[in-house]
C-alpha cells in the first residue's frame, strides 16, 4: 500500500456504534487547579488504568471518545458536571463508576452513571443553563445588587481583543439557599450563551465596589447544569 | 493569590505516595530546581522517589522550584516553599536532596533553600538544619556550587541514597548532635563527597589542589549499578495532572553508551555500558503502561540503535499496544531500514520528522570529535526515509568545536544544501511528486567539559560564536526549504564558566542571587551584562575558566574519579588532534579505564 493508500483508508470514517456512559462528577482540592484539557487527559489515562472498552477516535491520532458538559475553569470546584464516555460494548453503569472511580486521582470522583445507547445530541448542546456558588465575605449582598440592576456592563475578552458587553441577561435568578458569605445562583450557560463566574464576580466589583482582593480568594463551586429552555428546565441526564 | 498554572503548586497526582510523619522516620525532601513540568519529566526523580520510599524508616516527598510570579507571592506572604506531599516547609526536612541535571540551575538551588528557610552555606547551618546533598551529572565538578551541599553524590543514586539515609538515620537517633562529626562519617561512604572536608588552593589566579582533612579519601569514586535488572525501576510513577514537558511513561535500556564522541560528557560519566535485558525491559514496559494510563512510551538511552535487544523489546511490546491504541517512541534512533520500518510500526500517529546529529559539517570535524557517522551514511539513510514518505528531517550541529575552521561551519550549509537536492533528486527517481520539504538546521554551542577529552580546551568567545552564527545564517538564509534555528549565544558562554568552574564562583553565584538572578537557563531571565558585573566585581575573568588549561594543570575536578582515566583522556585528546577515530566499545575496548568497575559491556 502507497502512502496515498493509507492515508485514504486512515481518513475514512467507518460508522462505531457508541455506547456512552454519561457519568455526574464532582471535583475539589488539587483538581481544581487544572485546566479543561489537563482534566480531559487525567480523564482518559483513568480510562485507560481502568481497562473499560473505550471506542477511539479514528483518524491519525486515536484517542478514548469523551466529552464535557461545560469546560471548568481553573479553580473552579464542581458538585455536578457531567462526562460522556463512548465504549465498544454497553457497560452496567454501577459497574462503570466502581472501575472508573478505583482509577482517577483524588479529588475528582463519578458520583452516579447512566447508559445511553447511541445519544443523537452532544452533551455539550444540550447545556442551557447552570448554578454557582461563590463563598466571600458579604459576596451575597453585593451580588443582589448585581440583580437589581438593569444593565451589568463589563469588559471580556474575546478573540484577543477586549469587547464591552452586558452581562446581565445572562443572569437568572439568586437561589434561595444563599447565605451572607455565600451566594448562590442560577445563569445561562452553555455553547450558546454562557456566563463565566470569573466574569460575574469582575462586574460584581466594578458596579458595586466589592473588593477585588475578596474577590481574588472567592471560593468559586459549579452546582449544577441543566437542559432545556428556562424555566423549563430538566436534568442532563436523560437528554439525548 | 493569582499564579499562571497553580496545578504544579498542590500534587496530589495518581500514585504519589504519602506516608504518615513520624519521629523515628528519616525525612527527605527532592529537591528539583526548575519548575514543576520540567522536574516530572525527570527520571532520576521517579526512581529516587520509589527507592526513597521503600523502607518503613524512610520517606521521600518532593519540592520543585516556584515561578517567579508564585516565588513573589510566597515572598510578599510570608509563605516558606513546601513539599507537594504533606505541606511541610523544607527546613522540616533531615535531608534536602538536589538533582542538578545542568548547570544553569544554581542560583534556583538558592532560591529553594531561601524559599525553604534553610541556611544557605553549609558552614552556616546548625545541628537541625537538613542535611543539603545534590546529586546527578552536574556533580563531576560541583565546585562552584560547593560552599552551599553538605554532601554530594557522584554517580548512580539507587544504591548510595539508602546507605547515605542509614547513616542519617544514627544521626537523628542520636538526637542529631555534632554535624560535623556526622559529615565525616557521611564523607567515608563510596561515592559521597564531602566538600568541606577539602580546601582549595590557588596560584597566581589559578586553582592549585585541595588540602584534605583527615580522614577523607583523595578522591571520590563514583557509584554505579553493575545489574540494572536487579534494581527496582519505578513502574508506578507519578502521573502529573498537568501537562508536562514529556507526557508520556518512560523506560530505560542501558546506561552508558559505545559511541565514545569526544564531546559528550554523558559517554564517559555513564561508562561502564550496561544493558537491561529485553525480557525485563518488556515486562516493567506492560506495567508501566498499566500503572499510568499513558499512551505513549519513551525508549531512553543516549543511543536507541545500540541496545542489543532492541528487535526483541519492540516486537514484543508492539504486539501487546497494538490492540491498546499504546505507541513507542523512539528517540536517538540511527536511520536504516529496521529503524525505519519500527517507526512506522510504533507510531500510531502520522510520520513525524526524522532526526539526525551529524554534530558537525565536515568529515575532518567529525573525526575530530570521534562521530562515527560519514555523509555516505546520512545520505543512505535519508535516501530511504524520502523514499518512504518522510520528508521532514532535523539536523543538529555545533559549533566551536575544538580545531573548527571557517570552512568546516560552512559544510553545515553544504550539507543541508545537499539533503535538499537528494529530497527532489529521489523525488524524481521514484516518481513521486514532491512535497515542500522542511529541513531545519540547529545549532548549539560546544562546550568543554570535564571528564571528555576535550576537558583541557578553549571554548570560543561570544563574539567568535556570533561570528560563526550570523555566517551561517547568511549562507542559509536564501534556501526557503531550509530553517536555521540556533541557540542563545550567552547562556551557552556563562554555562562554560560553571561547568570547568572552582570554588571561588560559589560567591559570585549568591551575589547574583541576592541582587534577583534565578530561573538562568531561561534565556528570558538570563542577563549576561549583570553576570559578568559581579564575577569581574570578585576580581574573576570569563577567561579565567574558559582559556583552558595544559594538560599538566590541576583541575578542580581532580578530586573526583569517575573511571575514566586522566592517561586515556590525553590519548583521545592526541588522537582528536590527529583526526584519528577510536572504536566503540563493542568492537574494540580502547582502555578507558572503566573496566575497573567489572560490569556490564566491559572485557
Amino acid at each position: 500500500m502507497n502512502v496515498e493508500e493509507q492515508l485514504k483508508q486512515m481518513t475514512t470514517k467507518l460508522h462505531q456504534h457508541e455506547y456512552v456512559c454519561r457519568g455526574l462528577f464532582e471535583r475539589r482540592g488539587a483538581l481544581s487547579y487544572i485546566g479543561h484539557l489537563d482534566l480531559k487527559a487525567v480523564f482518559e489515562r483513568a480510562l485507560r488504568r481502568a481497562e473499560l472498552p473505550l471506542l477511539y477516535t479514528q483518524g491519525f491520532n486515536p484517542r478514548p471518545m469523551l466529552e464535557f458538559a461545560l469546560p471548568l475553569g481553573v479553580g473552579i470546584d464542581t458538585e455536578g458536571d457531567w462526562v460522556d464516555v463512548a465504549m465498544e460494548v454497553p457497560l452496567d453503569p454501577e459497574e462503570y463508576v466502581r472501575r472508573i472511580n478505583e482509577e482517577l486521582p483524588e479529588g475528582v470522583r463519578v458520583i452516579r452513571a447512566v447508559s445511553l445507547d447511541e445519544p443523537k445530541k452532544s452533551l455539550m448542546s444540550v447545556v442551557t443553563c447552570a448554578e454557582y456558588r461563590i463563598e466571600a465575605p458579604g459576596i451575597t449582598e453585593a451580588l443582589l445588587n448585581v440583580f437589581s440592576l438593569e444593565h451589568v456592563e463589563t469588559t471580556k475578552k474575546s478573540k484577543g481583543r477586549e469587547v464591552r458587553t452586558d452581562i446581565r441577561p445572562l443572569l437568572i435568578k439568586p437561589l434561595t439557599s444563599s447565605t451572607p458569605d455565600s451566594a448562590e445562583y442560577m445563569c445561562y450557560a452553555g455553547s450558546q450563551q454562557n456566563l463565566r463566574p470569573d466574569v460575574l464576580l469582575k462586574a460584581v466589583c466594578e458596579t458595586t465596589g466589592y473588593s477585588s482582593e475578596a474577590a481574588a480568594e472567592a471560593r468559586i463551586t459549579r452546582l449544577a447544569l441543566y437542559g432545556g429552555n428556562y424555566p423549563d428546565i430538566t436534568s442532563i441526564e436523560g437528554l439525548t | 493569590m493569582s499564579v499562571e498554572s497553580p496545578g504544579r503548586y498542590v500534587g496530589g497526582e495518581k500514585n504519589q505516595i504519602v506516608k504518615p510523619i513520624t519521629e523515628d522516620m528519616v525525612r527527605t525532601v527532592f529537591c528539583f530546581p526548575d519548575i514543576y513540568e520540567i522536574g516530572m519529566s525527570n527520571l532520576a526523580l521517579q526512581i529516587l522517589y520509589k527507592v526513597l520510599n521503600g523502607p518503613e524508616w524512610s520517606s521521600c516527598e518532593r519540592a520543585f522550584s516556584p515561578w517567579p510570579d508564585m516565588d513573589a507571592g510566597m515572598r510578599e506572604r510570608g509563605i516558606p516553599l513546601y513539599s507537594l506531599e504533606t505541606r511541610s516547609p523544607l527546613n522540616e526536612f533531615d535531608v534536602a536532596a538536589f538533582s542538578l541535571g545542568y548547570e544553569m540551575c544554581f542560583t534556583n538551588v538558592l532560591q529553594m533553600l531561601d524559599l525553604g528557610r534553610i541556611p544557605l552555606r553549609s558552614a552556616d547551618r546548625k545541628e537541625n538544619d537538613p542535611i543539603v546533598v545534590a546529586g546527578g551529572p552536574v556533580c563531576c565538578n560541583i565546585e562552584p556550587m560547593a560552599d552551599f551541599f553538605d554532601a554530594v553524590f557522584i554517580g548512580e543514586g539507587e544504591e548510595v541514597d539508602l546507605e547515605f539515609t542509614a547513616v542519617i538515620k544514627k544521626y537523628k537517633d542520636g538526637g542529631k548532635k555534632d554535624r560535623k562529626a556526622l559529615l565525616k562519617e557521611l564523607a567515608k561512604i563510596e561515592g559521597v563527597y564531602v566538600p568541606s572536608l577539602y580546601t582549595p588552593k590557588y596560584e597566581n589566579g589559578r586553582f592549585a589542589g585541595f588540602d584534605i582533612e583527615e580522614g577523607a579519601p583523595a578522591s571520590v569514586k563514583k557509584r554505579i549499578i553493575k545489574d540494572l535488572d536487579k534494581v527496582d525501576y519505578p513502574v508506578s510513577p507519578v502521573v502529573p495532572n498537568n501537562n508536562v514537558v514529556h507526557d508520556r511513561a518512560y523506560l530505560e535500556l542501558f546506561r552508558g553508551c559505545i559511541r565514545g564522541c569526544r564531546f559528550c560528557q554523558a559517554g564517559y560519566l555513564y561508562r561502564p555500558v550496561r544493558e537491561k535485558s529485553a525480557k525485563t525491559l518488556c515486562g516493567q514496559g506492560i506495567s508501566i503502561m498499566k500503572n499510568t494510563g499513558y499512551d505513549d512510551l519513551g525508549l531512553l538511552s543516549l543511543s536507541t540503535s545500540d541496545y542489543t535487544g532492541l528487535h526483541e523489546l519492540t516486537d514484543n511490546l508492539l504486539e501487546d499496544f497494538s490492540s491498546k491504541h499504546e505507541s513507542l517512541s523512539l528517540p536517538s534512533l540511527r536511520i536504516d531500514n529496521f529503524a525505519l520500518e519500527l517507526m512506522e510500526k510504533a507510531s500510531q500517529t502520522r510520520k513525524s520528522g526524522l532526526t539526525f546529529a551529524p554534530e558537525a559539517g565536515t568529515q575532518r570535524l567529525r573525526d575530530v570529535i570521534n562521530k562515527g557517522i560519514n555523509e555516505e551514511d546520512i545520505m543512505t539513510s535519508l535516501k530511504l526515509a524520502f523514499e518512504g514518505g518522510w520528508s521532514t528531517v532535523k539536523l543538529y550541529f555545533m559549533l566551536g568545536l575544538p580545531t573548527e575552521t571557517m570552512e568546516d561551519v560552512e559544510g553545515i550549509a553544504d550539507l543541508a544544501l545537499k539533503i535538499e537536492r537528494l529530497y527532489f533528486d529521489t523525488m524524481r527517481e521514484i516518481g513521486a511528486k514532491p512535497r515542500k520539504p522542511e529541513i531545519t538546521v540547529s545549532t548549539s554551542m560546544f562546550i568543554p567539559k570535564p571528564f571528555t577529552p576535550f576537558q583541557w580546551e578553549p571554548q570560543n568567545t561570544k563574539e567568535q560564536f556570533l561570528e560563526k552564527q550570523s555566517h551561517l545564517r547568511n549562507l542559509l538564509k536564501k534556501h526557503r526549504n531550509i530553517r536555521y534555528i540556533w541557540h542563545d549565544v550567552e547562556t551557552s558562554c556563562w554555562e562554560g564558566i560553571y561547568a570547568r568552574g572552582d570554588r571561588r564562583l560559589c560567591d559570585v553565584i549568591l551575589e547574583g542571587y541576592k541582587a534577583g538572578s534565578i530561573f538562568d537557563a531561561w534565556d528570558q531571565f538570563f542577563d549576561y551584562e549583570k553576570w559578568t558585573g559581579i564575577l569581574n566585581s570578585h576580581g574573576l575573568k570569563w577567561e579565567d575558566y574558559t582559556q583552558g588549561w595544559s594538560t599538566e594543570d590541576s583541575l578542580p575536578w581532580d578530586n573526583i574519579d569517575v573511571g575514566v582515566t586522566k592517561a586515556f583522556l590525553k590519548r583521545e585528546r592526541e588522537k582528536a588532534y590527529a583526526e584519528t577515530v577510536t572504536e566503540n566499545c563493542r568492537s574494540k575496548c580502547a582502555g578507558c579505564g572503566a573496566a575497573c568497575y567489572k560490569a556490564g559491556i566491559c572485557p
